[in-house]
């Protein structure tokens, strides 16, 4: 009996252990049968509307977005639909957060929508690993759509020869190009008295900070400051500190990691004083960055970033903005990144020429475009489109101009964007809260996490190396 | 005879069929992926096609893996909640037993958290203890405390997310406890009183040892439920917190497998996870086993 007990419970702790490991894989599962459930709805629902026909062509589309994305999205599809008859297509929609995730799932098991987003920091994985197809010659013969006429910094995010990414062959079209500019409350400086910032000439930081101490105040007199000059967020706004003054955290032939650069612990250092030393940010106790965003958002904040998708959202604010370019470093030019998103065919699709088309017909057609661009979701991806919308300084904000600039001209991919993973550059953020917090100097900083970041960098380069093979 | 024994073949066989579909769903989707994934853990898999066998290649980098002691640290720490967790729901049980006014409406809020979505508790909490708005940082201030802010701070943030697990799960087991408490035989409790005990002797000396099989499960339940955390962390800290000091095993194995393409690493975690598990839960029913022979 005791000998049968004993079975039991190691029959029960395999059990235990076995649910663990499977774990992962079981949600990931069910992550799919919710996916492929929704698309039989929509299939059933499609198919029953099209009786009629006798061969239904039929895409899955997956992507991501807020509501306003999809539901731009979505129209833009019926209208492709309307214009291909014969062509159906079958949409997966997710939040943002959730869309790496399940894309990965969707890959591993086998299962690649025939067109989908994906991150153009991924593409060199994805093609090495036959996922994404070559669509080079259905979108050079889509006589539907000029590719001279899409952003070459965008198109170049989506060629890869093999070795390198910016020539080749296409992989993808970008969806968008997201450049990341600078705001500023135009009402606050104007209430201050404080003179509006040149949209052609940057501030040098020793006038980035002046001007934000004149705008840090204490309105209500409680003694705390409750305006300030900014509150950036370190994830996305470090970088056009450290590029603008001549620093980086690749190297140029992407295998260093170059933080340990004194132009760089310069910028970085910079960055912390904001907080600590000139307190023109809300401090330490008062804010994290979902806060600033808040407070930019109720008018608190003199300066704060402003990307293309936050411009639904920014024309109902309070107050009056604008795009200037963000302070110069010591190499006397702005900087900043510019994000993309690409559409991309799985290289297991069966009708490569419909998918190859909804992909010309979502970046660069002129009406699929200009429906995105009504909607308010994306700046536009076609030059001439672009030329227009940015001359129309009647709406918020003014200076459009300034997001074409940074996409034709000063705009960079993020570091963790160039290389086949990003986790060595991700390790930089996790680490950063002391920097920020005063308790270590940037100098100290970066000489500890040069060798983890190296060691990172050097597993992806030699992951990168195998995946060729 | 002939006849009966045909019957009792044919019904060996209906039997067998009958097990069949739990039997068969078990291979699918748990003993096959398990195997596979000790497999893939002794391969570089990428999750995109690539897998070329490596050896304990893996496993030997996980030795000196900083990000996965500190995870494995974090994982533990936050199983301080368990205890504190089962004192209190045993606390509530005991009051609840007592029959004070309102039992099963006491009941019912207590047992809400364990009903809604752990998502949606994830992100009210997130909200909660947000340094500026939070509602934990407002009450605190009515006692002129400045609270910290919460998530944002290497020091606070797994107490936080303990917190929070404890009152998630506090409804679950406090059930279970007055479940127990209910069921233990009245006669002891009144044979107790006639031999002059108190109230803290009846209840160390018979709701304590009667109560502890439902201590005990609950003990082994939660111990393997915490070292699987995942959704609270990666709902309210979603880069792992502050210099990774929120962030669980299972969150690194996700971060590796689905951010860094490095599925067979993942899965080589994993496995030493499952392992860590088994062996805990072994010396808990070991030491649950000499208990009983006491």
């Amino acid at each position: 009996m005791a000998k049968k007990k004993g079975l039991l419970s190691v029959a029960a702790l395999s059990m235990a252990t076995v649910l663990v490991l499977s774990g992962c894989g079981g949600n990931n599962e069910s992550g799919n049968n919710g996916a492929t459930g929704a698309n039989a709805g929509n299939t059933g629902a499609s198919n029953s509307g099209n009786g009629g026909k006798v061969e239904t062509k039929e895409l899955s589309f997956m992507f991501r977005g807020g509501t306003d994305e999809q539901k731009a999205y979505t129209k833009v599809i019926e209208k492709f639909e309307a214009d291909h008859p014969g062509v159906k297509v079958k949409i997966t929609v997710t939040a943002a957060d959730q869309y790496a995730t399940k894309l990965k799932a969707a890959i591993t098991g086998k299962k690649v929508p025939d067109v989908f987003y994906f991150n153009y920091g991924d593409l060199r994985a994805y093609v090495n690993s036959g996922v994404l197809a070559d669509i080079t010659e259905q979108i050079e013969g889509n006589s539907n759509i000029d590719i001279a006429n899409i952003w070459e910094k965008g198109v170049n995010l989506y060629r890869y020869d093999g070795n390198v990414v910016g020539q080749g062959q296409l992989y993808g079209l970008p969806k968008d190009l997201g450049p990341f500019a600078l705001g500023y409350n135009k009402t606050m400086f104007e209430k201050a008295g404080v003179p509006l910032p040149d949209k052609d000439k940057p501030y040098t930081w020793d006038e980035f900070i002046e001007v934000n101490k004149q705008l840090t105040k204490d309105n209500n007199g409680d003694g705390k400051p409750d305006q300030y000059g900014t509150g950036f967020n370190v994830n996305w706004s470090l970088q056009s500190f450290v590029w603008s003054n001549g620093a980086d955290w690749l190297s140029e032939d992407g295998t260093k990691v170059t933080i340990d650069d004194p132009k760089f612990v310069e910028a970085l250092q910079y960055f912390a004083d904001m907080q600590n030393v000139h307190k023109i940010t809300p401090s330490i106790e008062d804010a994290q960055t979902l806060d600033t965003y808040q407070r930019w958002m109720k008018g608190e904040l003199a300066f704060f970033p402003v990307g293309p998708w936050d411009m639904p959202t920014y024309e109902k604010l309070p107050f009056d903005y604008d795009l200037i370019p963000y302070p110069a470093g010591s190499t006397g030019k702005s900087a900043t990144w510019v994000g993309s998103l690409g559409i991309g065919v799985s290289s297991k699709t069966k009708h490569p020429q419909e998918a190859a088309e909804l992909v010309a017909y979502l970046t660069g057609s002129q009406e699929g475009m200009q429906m995105l661009v009504d909607a308010k979701v994306q700046i536009p991806n076609l030059k001439d489109m672009a030329a227009t919308w940015a001359a129309d300084t009647a709406t918020k904000p003014a200076n459009k101009q300034e997001f074409m600039d940074i996409v034709n001209d000063y705009g960079r991919s993020l570091p963790g964007e160039r290389t086949y993973n990003a986790e060595w550059y991700n390790l930089f953020f996790t680490d950063i809260q002391p920097v920020l917090d005063g308790k270590v100097t940037a100098a100290d900083y970066v000489k500890a996490e040069q060798p983890k970041m190296q060691k990172l960098l050097d597993k992806a380069l030699e992951q990168e190396a195998k995946s060729k093979q | 005879m002939e006849t009966k024994s045909n019957l009792y073949r044919k019904e060996k066989y209906y039997g067998l069929l009958f097990i069949l579909p739990p039997v068969l769903g078990f291979i699918i989707f748990g003993l096959y992926p398990t195997l596979y994934s000790v497999y893939s853990s002794f391969t570089d898999m990428d999750g995109l096609g690539q897998m070329n066998f490596i050896g304990l290649d893996n496993y030997k980098e996980l030795w000196s893996d900083e990000l996965f002691h500190k995870s494995m640290f974090n994982t533990v720490f936050m199983m301080i909640g368990i205890p504190i967790g089962l004192i209190l729901a045993l606390l509530l049980a005991l009051g609840l037993n007592r029959g004070i006014w309102g039992t099963t409406a006491f009941r019912v809020i207590y047992y809400i958290p364990v009903i809604s979505s752990l998502a949606a508790i994830s992100i009210l909490w997130q909200w909660a203890y947000n340094g500026d708005y939070g509602l934990v940082n407002q009450f605190l201030d009515l006692f002129g405390i400045e609270g910290p802010n919460w998530l944002a701070d290497k020091n606070t943030v797994k107490p936080a997310i303990m917190l929070m697990a404890i009152w998630k799960g506090l409804g679950y087991t406090m059930l279970l406890y007055l479940a127990a408490i209910q069921s233990v035989p009245k006669d002891y409790y009144e044979a107790a009183d006639l031999d002059g005990a108190n109230g803290w002797q009846a209840f160390w000396n018979i709701t304590w040892p009667m109560v502890k099989p439902v201590t005990f499960f609950l003990v082994v339940t939660n111990i393997i439920g915490g070292s699987q955390i995942f959704t609270e962390i990666n709902i309210m800290t979603s880069t792992g917190g502050p210099e990774f000091s929120s962030a669980s095993v299972v969150f690194y194995i996700w971060q590796k497998a689905f951010g860094n393409l490095q599925m067979g690493y993942a899965s080589a975690m994993s496995v030493v996870l499952g392992l860590f598990i088994f062996i805990v839960t072994l010396i808990q029913f070991r030491l649950d086993k000499s208990n009983q022979n006491d």
